[in-house]
């Protein structure tokens, strides 16, 4: 086990040379010249020395190998350029809004674990029933309502009957653990929700699929009670894929909650994302598609190692 | 008990009684003593976009200057509480030339800028030469305002003059806009696109912190030169571009108020939760929103086809459908209706577009679009702001009217710097183009149909239509002036070089604790907050 973290570590640094390639090529193959997107110009008009000087900024006036190093240097030590919208390091840009975006993946993929993986079980266990039904009827419900109007309704609902809204700027936990809270709960909860339904249809689906198995056909023979059937046998075997799922919900939530990020009134990375882009903010799209990249290589690594915690028969070596 | 006792004790209830009574009694009080304003407090504000740059020279985005507005001061401006009146600010007096060439300014003494450089009239001169003959590398939406301008001196430090090399009779107008704040001089040398990302200014309030995409904050000037102001500590704006958002934010008293507007629907709702605590400041706007077609992209090149899309446009009916949704109301030509400059509606319903009957204009539509060429219709793009209010509510009525003469638009939406980039460039087949200005002036309005304009976006060339429009800008006579404005409006309106929509209106919702703002036509002035004050935190 020991000598597979090691080379599934070591593994990451190919990985993401791989991506900060990838990153690098997409932005220079594209069709148009970047610096005149984003100086524009005045009725088309372009100032040749204005474009110098942002070909100049962007590096661009320099040999592809150049640029590449150069690119792959900044990647290694944490320096993606400055933001050509804010004039800030765009680290620093991005740590002001990786903390809020972190924590509402944490949470919300948490919630959503805590919320999918017993209603799944018990949709399994109940199915054809009528507790089966309503469950079911709950994660359609999550899969087919849109999480932004579920979340304009919820701030609707804090409004309209208690007369209190969220705090529109985000505290830090360790600053103020209850306005964090307090503005976060509800973005946790329209995200989790939304999120619950995929992973309790998946831990339904799949307990069923395991529970159809003989070994759990022979546990039942045994006179096992159902309890200790269907927790110490039948889930364990049910979670890798359910796990997979959750990983890559994970994620995504760093980067794609843009949405979200908008009707909570949340500065996170999704939002900036979207903000960079209609800026034409080439060094923070650069920075934060290398970010999303990197959130997902660490996710599968940890999405990896936990099969191996859940299914010993995965022996890697 | 004896007799005498016992009445004793009545006489006493009684009395007692009667006292009681007697102050349960409202007693007339006395008269309402004046508020007097209370000093403290941040003021919390949500506002619906993001500034593109913090240089209220180079941008025409609510979203820059009521965010930056506080930080600075001009050097004459429209009166907060009596528009469209002129007073001073920087300048304590000015005059004017017999000949109306020479413009001159007394600056105040004593002010400062926030890094505690003084302001002197080398400043102002330097700030309006960055308006006037913008640096290259720099932009100056407004600058044709001023194209009479030939130089700006500073023969002292305490007075600043103007020379024209022709009368322009909205020049003062002109000069009071909102978005002509004063700079110091040393940036400007230094790199005059500095204050795009920096914010140095002599205003009642100064720069504290800005999270894109999330908070603005300013905190309170101490070294103000206008004695006692501001009174509050600071003002901050949470930037959300949701609609409803916003006015959750407003009802639930995370923000005291949204300068900009908020939809009838909402303001409803909110009013009738909240009752007496909160204000709505209903104002008609200086703004409309229209549609900008690209004059030099086909169709738009032919005169019969931009005819048709106008005519295809039921104003009235959408007045009356969007009111309730935007605040969009008034039909009206290219100048606010129902001023001093706008075509009288006698005369505008005869242009097309404004007749009263739809059925009319749709028939005379079809008619010349198959004359052009298209007895089919055609499909287009139009691109526009992703401002939901009044953007895109104004975008789903049109592309809706236009089906019904065989025209299919597709509505796109862009970030609000992408929109102005493709606004700016001409990157556009048609665009929702609003026309919003800080005044009620023709200079403001019209400038932007000539040749050259910054904000002739949609490359309007018409020889006839510069010269009605140079001649409006040098005619001192009102008289002589409203005939050429009007001839200017009838012009481009028969041409259908752009279409007007609908004018606004807006609501301005605050808490009742926010004292002493008063919402203007524009939502562009009156966004110092030099005297607003909070009654309570």
């Amino acid at each position: 086990m020991r000598i597979y973290i090691a080379k599934r570590l070591l593994l990451i640094v190919p990985t993401l040379l791989g991506a900060a390639t990838l990153v690098f090529l997409i932005m220079r193959v594209i069709p148009g010249d970047v610096a005149l997107l984003i100086i524009g110009g005045d009725a088309g008009h372009v100032d040749p020395r204005q474009l110098a000087a942002m070909r100049e900024r962007l590096g661009l006036d320099q040999p592809l190998l150049v640029q590449f190093g150069t690119w792959l240097w900044g990647v290694l030590r944490f320096d993606f350029g400055t933001s050509l919208w804010t004039g800030q390091p765009v680290v620093e840009e991005l740590l002001i809004r990786l903390p809020l975006s972190l924590e509402l993946a944490v949470l919300a993929t948490l919630v959503s674990v805590v919320i999918a993986i017993p209603l799944g079980m018990l949709a399994a266990v109940r199915q054809d029933t009528w507790v089966d039904y309503v469950i079911r009827v709950v994660s359609i419900g999550g899969l087919a309502i849109p999480g932004f109007w579920v979340g304009i309704l919820c701030i609707l609902g804090l409004v309209i009957f208690f007369g209190w809204g969220p705090p529109l700027e985000f505290t830090p936990p360790w600053v103020d653990p209850w306005a964090n809270l307090s503005q976060l709960i509800w973005p946790v909860l329209t995200v989790g929700y939304r999120y619950s339904a995929v992973t309790t249809r998946m831990t339904r689906s799949t307990l069923l699929e395991v529970m159809r198995e003989d070994y759990i056909r022979t546990a039942w023979a045994k006179g096992l009670a159902e309890r200790a059937i269907v927790i110490r046998h039948a889930l364990k075997n049910s979670m890798l894929p359910v796990i997979t799922l959750i990983g890559t919900e994970f994620a995504f939530l760093i980067g794609g909650l843009v949405v979200t990020e908008t009707v909570f009134t949340l500065n996170g990375v999704g939002r900036f994302v979207v903000d960079a882009v209609a800026h034409r903010d080439y060094p923070v799209v650069q920075a934060l598609i290398f970010l999303i990249a990197f959130s997902f290589v660490i996710v599968n690594l940890l999405v990896d190692l936990t099969y191996a915690w859940f299914d010993p028969r995965i022996r890697y070596r | 008990m004896t007799a005498g006792i016992r009445r004793y004790r009545t006489v006493i209830t009684a009395v007692a009684l009667a006292v009681l009574v007697g102050s349960l009694v409202v007693t007339p009080s006395a008269a309402p003593a004046a508020e007097t304003p209370r000093r403290g407090g941040v003021l919390l504000a949500v506002i619906g976009a993001d500034a593109p740059s913090l240089d209220p020279h180079q941008e025409s985005t609510f979203a820059t200057l009521q965010m930056v507005a506080p930080l600075y001061n001009l050097l004459i401006q429209i009166d907060p509480y009596n528009y469209p009146k002129v007073i001073g600010d920087l300048a304590t007096e000015w005059k004017i030339s017999p000949d109306g060439l020479t413009y001159t300014f007394k600056i105040r003494q004593g002010v400062k800028f926030h890094d505690g450089s003084p302001l002197t009239a080398a400043d102002i001169k330097a700030s309006y030469d960055k308006l006037v003959f913008p640096p290259q590398g720099t932009r100056s939406i407004r600058k044709i305002a001023y194209s009479a301008v030939t130089s700006i001196d500073a023969p002292d430090p305490a007075t600043v003059v103007f020379k024209l090399k022709f009368p322009s009779a909205s020049l003062l107008d002109n000069l009071a806009s909102p978005w002509n704040v004063i700079y110091p001089k040393k940036y400007l040398d230094k790199d005059p696109n500095y204050f795009m990302k920096n914010a140095v200014g002599t205003g009642p309030f100064k720069f504290k912190n800005y999270t894109r995409g999330a908070t603005f904050e300013g905190e309170r000037n101490p070294d103000y030169h206008v004695k006692d102001r501001p009174y509050l500590n600071g003002y901050k704006f949470f930037i959300s571009p949701e609609t409803s958002v916003r006015a959750a934010a407003v009802r639930s008293g995370r923000a005291y108020i949204e300068f900009r507007d908020l939809p009838n629907s909402e303001v409803g709702a909110i009013k009738k939760q909240l009752g007496d605590k909160i204000v709505v400041q209903q104002t008609p706007m200086v703004g409309q929103f229209g549609i900008g077609m690209n004059n030099t992209v086909k169709p738009f090149t032919d005169v019969r086809v931009r005819k048709a899309m106008t005519l295809g446009f039921d104003r009235y009916t959408a007045g009356k459908v969007l009111y309730p949704l935007t605040g969009l109301r008034d039909v009206g030509p290219l100048i606010r209706p129902g001023t001093e400059w706008a075509l009288p509606q006698a005369e505008l319903e005869k242009l097309p577009g404004f007749w009263r009957d739809a059925e009319k204009s749709r028939v005379e539509a079809r008619r010349l679009l198959a004359e052009a060429g298209y007895p089919n219709g055609f499909k287009v793009v139009m691109k526009n702001r992703n401002v939901k209010l009044p953007y895109q509510d104004l975008a789903v009525f049109v592309i809706q009217e236009w089906r019904k003469i065989g025209v299919e638009v597709e509505n796109r939406p862009l970030e609000t710097a992408t929109w102005f980039n493709d606004l700016r460039e001409g990157n556009f087949e048609m665009m929702i183009n609003p026309t919003v200005e800080f005044m009620d002036d023709p200079d403001q309005f019209l400038n932007r149909y000539t040749k050259g304009a910054p904000q002739n976006y949609t490359r309007i060339s018409d020889p006839a239509v510069d010269d009605l429009f140079a001649r409006q800008a040098r005619a001192l006579d009102p008289v002589e002036r409203k005939k050429l404005a009007h001839a200017f409006q009838k012009r481009v309106l028969e041409n259908a070089y752009y279409m007007p929509g609908l004018w606004w209106t807006r609501n301005v919702v605050h808490w009742a604790k926010v004292k002493n703002y008063v919402a203007p036509p524009s939502h562009y002035t009156n966004q110092k907050l030099q005297d607003v004050w909070l009654s309570e935190d």
